[in-house]
């Protein structure tokens, strides 16, 4: 059924983006800023149970309401302005990667994202409509993110050619420290990258009329965004991982690189609506993705346990299911799927691609006929399943993640008997054999 | 002798390093033994003689071999004995990797 050159043609991929320098560090600076998100997440959790006077503490104590700037200030400070602390990390994971100085390649990428982004905004007071200093809240958080990563990449490479001409170096006399020579020595690619920079991107604003970060919004990451979030768009990404998966090969760190950013702009998305008095409605986040689309380990596994504790009569899947249970509440699939095992597996391939495209197509419905809210608390690796659902999308998301369980393990069954039958066959077989003997 | 493993976010190596020491520890060794994330492989550069990855990572075995440059024997863990946590089939391996360098 999967030939081997799809194997092979899987695998390259695979070996391809990681070794990647562009999107191995945009894959390494994510994992850095994940904790962040989550915490900025947490802000609003935090906001709503304890100084909301509708849904927290401050019902009956009024005072807690006056935290509630504290922790606006925290969603602020972590998702608010996401594309800085991002652009640093890339710029700092590029630079390790060329072996350039790391902390002068970060300051030298934020300093140039922040040479092309406006440095005015337009606000309108008492309707009398004018100019303020400022910066646009669009070019520092979520929607910074695609044009900050693009701009990293192209900055990067040019203060890095720049720092190995050695023309442009300055001399120093051995006796003086290193520190004090590489600063120098980076003095002049630092202010040509800059000026190169903050020229491109006024020029680039004189000839269109918008500011860069604004034209990469709308032609690159909005449509990306429509994609990421459309049904068809996400089966497609959840199904390819699980190919890899398939193979043996971890799915969600592949497709990462690009998954990852999309999920931070997702959640920043539902955060700012909710901010903003509307009801959030991107539905994909890292949250949405730990509970709905890899419940019980990719793949749906924890299902498959309970599919293998019901009907399997094979001894070796009963224990590896055993082993497999405790991790796979904390949606750790690998003893099963390496255990099993699952990959290259003819038996169980149908359900082990599919399943997650299935649980997370029911997650989908029910977000579309508004049963259950797109999530504004982000979930991390390692919560277990019925509390992750339940802090990230309430009781209705509990509820979802049960049903998308339970049609997995329906899923599930009709492959567990047939290993079954598989292994009677087997048993037969020896069986006959023994007799000609 | 120092065994690091290495995974995606390191959890899942970790319900194998946990085994990993109780082989070692019945086989009277006193081995260092511990679980990264596949980010912080080249942080721990000379902490470890042996590197394992989960072979739900296998393909950056070129990659990390790259940056391992030849000083440190590295190898994918054996999938089953990976699956099956069974961890004096995955000390062996570490052992046996270390040995023939």
């Amino acid at each position: 059924m999967f030939s081997k050159k799809f194997e092979d043609t899987l695998m390259i991929i695979a070996e391809k983006v990681d070794e990647n320098k562009y999107l191995n560090s945009v894959k390494d600076s994510f994992t850095v800023f994940m904790p962040f998100v989550i915490a900025g997440s947490f802000a609003v959790l935090l906001n709503s149970v304890l100084c909301s006077p509708k849904t927290g503490l401050a019902q009956w104590i009024p005072w807690l309401s006056n935290l509630s700037v504290a922790f606006t200030a925290m969603n602020f400070a972590t998702l608010g302005i996401m594309s800085i602390p991002v652009i640093f990390l890339i710029a700092m994971n590029l630079a390790k990667h060329d072996k350039n100085p790391e902390y002068i390649t970060g300051v030298v990428a934020v300093a140039s994202y922040c040479s092309v982004i406006p440095e005015v905004v337009t606000i309108t007071v008492d309707s009398v409509t004018g100019k303020a200093a400022g910066i646009p809240s669009a070019a520092l958080g979520a929607q910074g993110l695609f044009v900050g990563m693009l701009l990293t990449i192209v900055i990067v490479r040019l203060f890095s050619k720049l720092t190995k001409i050695n023309a442009i170096k300055i001399k120093m006399p051995p006796s003086v420290p290193v520190g004090i020579t590489t600063s120098f020595n980076t003095l002049i690619p630092i202010m040509v990258t800059l000026v190169t920079a903050s020229v491109a991107g006024a020029l680039f604003h004189l000839a269109t009329g918008v500011y860069i970060n604004e034209f990469v919004y709308q032609v690159l990451q909005a449509p990306l965004e429509i994609v990421f979030q459309s049904p068809a768009g996400i089966l497609a990404i959840v199904i390819f991982s699980q190919l890899f998966w398939f193979l043996g090969i971890h799915g969600g760190l592949v497709i990462s690189p690009i998954r990852n950013p999309l999920m931070a702009v997702a959640i920043a998305a539902n955060i700012a609506a909710a901010a903003n008095g509307q009801v959030p409605d991107q539905a994909v986040t890292y949250g949405f993705w730990m509970n709905f689309v890899v419940a019980g380990g990719a793949g749906m596994i924890f299902s498959l346990i309970l599919a293998i504790f019901m009907f399997s009569k094979r001894e070796d899947h009963r224990m590896i299911a055993k082993l497999g249970l405790g991790p796979a509440i904390f949606n750790i699939s690998e003893p099963v799927v390496f255990g099993l095992p699952l990959v290259l597996n003819p038996t169980f391939a149908i359900p082990f691609i599919f399943n997650s495209g299935i649980a997370c197509a029911i997650a989908l419905f029910f977000t579309k006929i508004g049963f259950m809210p797109c999530n504004i608390v982000d979930v991390p690796f390692g919560v277990p399943l019925i509390l992750g659902a339940f802090i990230g999308h309430g009781w209705q998301g509990t509820i979802v993640q049960i049903i998308s369980i339970a049609v997995a393990v329906v899923t599930w069954i009709p492959f567990v008997l047939m290993a079954n039958k598989e292994a009677e066959k087997e048993v037969m077989k020896k069986a006959a054999e023994a007799e000609e003997v | 002798m120092n065994i690091m493993l290495a995974c995606c976010a390191g959890m899942s190596t970790n319900l194998v390093v946990s085994k990993m020491e109780e082989a070692a520890k019945a086989q009277g060794k006193v081995y260092k033994i511990w679980a990264v994330d596949q980010t912080k492989i080249e942080a721990e550069l000379g902490n470890f003689d042996v590197l394992l990855l989960g072979p739900q990572v296998r393909h950056m075995l070129r990659r990390v071999t790259k940056i391992l440059d030849g000083q440190v024997p590295v190898d994918v863990i054996d999938s089953v004995s990976y699956g099956r946590c069974d961890g004096a089939a995955v000390l062996e391996q570490a052992e046996k990797l270390v040995n023939k360098k």
